[in-house]
């Protein structure tokens, strides 16, 4: 994005507040808090890309990716790298499907509705507006009328759909399933955006994972950050904060980022953690702060990502469109089923390279018959959820004994499913083979996977058990916050990014209101 | 002349980054005596000559301005020479020319001249001092300043002409910029970002140079470049242009008629990876519907790998248990293979990985030697590659149940660590056999080809269960029967 023309503040001036990350959580915030007039700098560890230069690769977009390794463990290790965690200005939005779903207002009141899990410290009356407004100002693409919420308008068109999602359309009719075209932060038409350039109207290439050159697809960089950025705030890029200073009283007083291997040090009188459920959290227990709790790294969550697989005697070339662009919310709460939460179906197209690392992975096959299949490429497609995790003691993040080239400790992810996740995880498979078959496909497998990082700084009403009030201030330090999906009490069933936005929005108004 | 010159201009244009406190006048005597078939055109960057009063003094800011100015010349041609500071852009601007961004097609040469490395300086802290001190006092103390910067810089005495253009330069210079350059440009760390550049490049120091001599350019230039050539100047210090101006020019002229090679070399190279891709897709991969971008990560993958060089993080041994391995894992027509345990080596050697690993296995180079070893050893005393593959089979068989018959011990993966070094050999072979030109093409992909450089992509607009617009490719393949 143009940066060229930004206002700078020199680092001796002490800035309203820094930010760190510049995705959903740091974005929306950004704007609002330099169109309040507030001097704000966002620091951002990636590079400012030119969205025009993304190529239509899949390995090359590892630029747009967190490839600083972490450590995975536990009984289901969650792939972390592509497609996982982003880096670049405009954060993990660069990367996202911007398949956006809102939360259910259920999945916000679990604990109190069956036991388990956690409660929000936020009712979904309270998110709405944030949603409405997000959806507005994003150009969210969607039905006319939503089957699970009546009241619910999507200001832009659906997006058309691919083959998968044609495929998934019929197969749901059959079983008696309800299924529309998905919400998806991708604009079906021009759409003028303030302050930044006009976004052009989806081309249907496919890449949203590898960065979209257009602007068809939501990203922080065409949307909130311009915004930002006209109103003032200052965005460093290849800023990557490490370390954390407090004033004689506890208060966060400076930041020291390093930029280009030379360190870098900004006076601020707030400042915003977010950087992710991964990146947060380590940047707490490097600086041992903000842990009183001793709640920083746990109730680490992961969605159930389980997708099936088919393969169709027409060719489906499921790279052209826009790769989810059908939705099922039916299981958000399944009768008869020896699970609590749900989950959401998608239609899936996937690239090739991501596709058959899937494969490699997921399905014991090498030698000729690996090959062959990867030669079915054109006639695959394929169905997937997102699905409720529940926070457990034994799923953590902690820092490993081992150092990156940033200095820092490398974190170390437990993460093991529990009876729940492998109940629903069995659910889908079940109900997707079931679709695929009366779709008509061949040869269907299951492919187990998680998706997204939440959890880690869970927020809640009781110093005790949480790191973060409900509006995502620190218990321990007055003028720390956080913002972003390390927040989220439970992992809720819908795509975190429209959530983290609403969050974002939220923070905003509570700082403006009572923190500065 | 050194200035921009309207005239259409079909020839090699030579973009010349000044040193610090230099300007683009400084390139005067190196722009007379290049031949008409060549046109320097110099850049004054902020806070330097005639932009003395700009600002933007970041090694980003400055790199950019050289950019722009080279997107506007629209050169058909062009190459970089870049003195000292003007080196360190050089390497960032052809990152960003090999990373295929629009405008900045048709490097075909670098020449670095008494080099600053895309890595810190290594400028003595005293140096940094000192010279961050100057210019502060009067006119005649930033004089006298101004001359010993360039007394210090030079081997014997410049033409007096020369000298005096080089101290009016220094004195020029913003002071902001100076320092900017002392206490951050020059220790900015660029180095992964630059990577290794393919373009040819001609790496030129002057004998009698201090931190910038001719072993600090073996050492820290030299490694940022695939194809270079190291030259020494004696007798010259550290203001190449102004102090051998004659020299640098014919040094120039003969990087250029480099490119006649180069462009052999291309050719060369595109006909392996049209060869690889075959005719069709390459025509697909040559025409308009893929962006500049993409067309340079194909090529730039398609070229032919270069399995004379050895292993850079195996040992030989290993190296030759891993091809066998990949000889399984992805079975590959005899004739054009691509070499997968040789691609997966420089991975490892690189050290990049994919942004994670599992935590009970160590790291990936180091799972990889135990896990290869650990073949060996299940294999017995012929090793795995002498195993028939039926054999082979059997034991991959057991690796990927967890089963396999080797207990762990010191050096070795235990059965539960086989497992999932197996999982991650697979993904890392099947990653580099899709994402070669040549798979996509073998088995059709459109994905490529959805839209080019200009304004408004293409993108897809048939789509759907059995669509297929007219010039989407086939597989090469005969499809299966059913």
């Amino acid at each position: 994005m143009k940066l060229d023309r930004m206002k700078r503040h020199g680092l001796d001036t002490v800035v309203d507040a820094v930010i760190v990350g510049t995705g959903a959580g740091g974005a929306p915030l950004l704007a609002r808090l330099a169109q309040a007039g507030l001097a704000v700098v966002a620091l951002e560890a990636g590079r400012n890309h030119d969205p025009n230069e993304f190529p239509a690769d899949e390995v090359a977009a590892s630029e747009i990716y967190w490839m600083a390794e972490r450590l995975s463990a536990g009984e289901t290790p969650e792939a972390f790298g592509g497609n996982n965690s982003g880096t670049g200005v405009g954060g993990s939005t660069l990367h996202w499907g911007a398949f956006c779903p809102r939360a259910d207002q259920r999945d916000l009141e679990l604990k109190t509705e069956c036991g388990q899990g956690a409660d929000w410290p936020v009712d979904y009356a309270t998110l709405l507006p944030f949603y409405q407004e997000a959806e507005q100002f994003l150009g969210v693409s969607g039905p006319a009328e939503y089957p699970w919420d009546p009241d619910r308008h999507y200001p832009l068109p659906p997006v058309p759909r691919n083959a998968s999602a044609q495929l998934m359309q019929s197969a749901c009719d059959k079983l008696g399933v309800r299924a529309t075209d998905a919400p998806a932060a991708v604009v079906s038409r021009d759409f003028e955006q303030a302050d930044g350039p006009t976004r052009q109207a989806c081309i249907n290439c496919g890449y949203c994972h590898q960065g979209c050159r257009v602007g068809a697809k939501t990203s922080m960089d065409v949307t909130y950050l311009p915004v930002a950025v006209a109103a003032g705030a200052e965005i460093r890029a290849e800023s990557f904060v490490h370390t954390i200073e407090r004033d004689a009283a506890g208060q966060v007083c400076a930041v020291v980022y390093r930029q280009h291997g030379v360190d870098h040090r900004q006076r601020c009188r707030a400042l915003f953690l977010c950087a992710g459920a991964i990146e947060t959290p380590r940047l707490l227990l490097h600086n041992e702060i903000g842990n009183s709790s001793g709640q920083v790294g746990r109730n680490y969550m992961a969605h159930v990502a389980t997708q099936v697989w088919g393969t169709f005697a027409d060719e489906m070339r499921m790279n052209k469109g826009y790769p989810s662009s059908l939705i099922s919310e039916d299981m958000t709460r399944p009768d008869g089923v020896d699970f609590v939460g749900g989950y959401l179906v998608q239609s899936l197209g996937v690239v090739p390279v991501t596709w058959a690392s899937g494969v490699a992975r997921g399905r014991l096959l090498w030698g000729q018959k690996l090959v062959d299949y990867i030669d079915r490429y054109n006639h695959v497609a394929g169905l997937g959820i997102n699905g409720e995790c529940l926070p457990q003691p034994g799923n953590f993040l902690e820092l490993s004994d081992e150092t990156d080239a940033t200095g820092l400790r490398k974190p170390l992810v437990h993460f093991s499913y529990g009876p729940n996740e492998r109940a629903i995880d069995r659910h889908a498979v079940a109900l997707m083979t079931a679709l695929w078959e009366a779709a008509g496909a061949s040869d269907i497998w299951s492919l187990q996977r998680s998706a997204h990082t939440i959890g880690t700084c869970r927020m809640g009403t009781q110093r005790d058990s949480a790191v973060v009030d409900p509006v995502g201030r620190s218990f321990d330090i007055a003028n720390l916050w956080i913002c972003d999906n390390s927040v989220f009490p439970s992992s809720l069933a819908a795509n975190p990014a429209l959530t983290i936005m609403a969050l974002s929005l939220r923070t905003a108004g509570a700082f403006l209101k009572n923190g500065v | 002349m050194p200035e921009s010159d309207p005239r259409p201009f079909h020839g090699m244009t030579v973009f010349c980054l000044h040193f610090l406190g230099g300007s683009g006048r400084g390139w005067r005597w190196v722009a007379e005596r290049l031949p008409p078939t060549m046109r320097c055109t110099t850049v004054d960057v902020p806070g330097f000559g005639d932009a003395s009063t700009a600002s933007g003094y970041s090694v980003e800011e400055m790199a950019q301005c050289v950019m722009q100015t080279i997107r506007q010349a629209r050169p058909a041609r062009w190459m970089l020479v870049g003195h000292s500071m003007g080196a360190k852009l050089a390497a960032i601007v052809a990152r960003h020319a090999e990373d295929g961004e629009p405008g900045l097609g048709g490097l075909e040469q670098l020449v670095l001249l008494a080099g600053s490395p895309p890595g810190p300086e290594p400028m003595q802290e005293s140096q940094r001092r000192t010279m961050s001190g100057w210019f502060a006092g009067d006119d005649s103390s930033r004089r006298a300043e101004a001359d010993g910067f360039v007394t210090q810089n030079i081997g014997s005495a410049l033409h007096p002409e020369r000298h005096a253009l080089a101290v009016d330069d220094v004195l020029r210079a913003a002071r902001p910029a100076w320092l900017a350059w002392l206490d951050g440009g020059s220790r900015e760390d660029w180095a992964d970002r630059v990577g290794v550049l393919r373009t040819p490049a001609m790496i030129v120091a002057g004998a009698e140079d201090g931190a910038l001599g001719p072993d600090a350019q073996a050492r820290f230039m030299a490694p940022h470049f695939a194809q270079h050539r190291l030259v020494t100047l004696d007798g010259a210090r550290h203001l190449l242009p102004l102090e051998r101006a004659e020299e640098v020019a014919r040094l120039i002229v003969e990087q250029a008629g480099s490119v006649g090679s180069a462009e052999a070399a291309g050719s060369v190279a595109s006909a392996n990876a049209a060869a690889a891709v075959g005719e069709t897709y390459w025509a697909l991969l040559q025409s308009a519907r893929v962006s500049s971008g993409t067309r340079a990560v194909l090529l730039a993958r398609a070229e032919p790998d270069r399995a004379e060089a050895g292993p850079a993080a195996l040992t030989a041994a290993q190296l030759a248990t891993l091809h066998a391995l990949m000889a399984r894992v992805l079975p590959q027509a005899a004739g054009r293979e691509i070499d997968l345990a040789l691609r997966i080596d420089a991975a490892l050697a690189e050290g990049s990985g994919d942004g994670w690993r599992f935590a009970d296995l160590p790291s990936d180079a180091d799972a990889y030697r135990a896990g290869l070893r650990t073949l060996d050893v299940a294999a017995g005393e012929v090793g795995f590659a002498c195993l028939d593959a039926a054999a082979q089979d059997a034991l991959l068989e057991r690796a990927a149940s967890g089963t396999f018959p080797v207990a762990a011990s010191v050096g070795l993966l235990s059965p539960s660590q086989m497992k999932l070094w197996f999982e991650d050999v697979r993904f890392a072979a099947v990653r580099l056999y899709v994402a070669h030109p040549a798979t996509l093409a073998r088995i059709g992909y459109s994905g490529i080809a959805y839209g080019g450089d200009g304004p408004r992509k293409s993108g897809f607009v048939d789509f759907g269960i059995g669509r297929r617009e007219p010039w989407e490719p086939l597989p090469r393949l005969p499809e299966p029967a059913p």
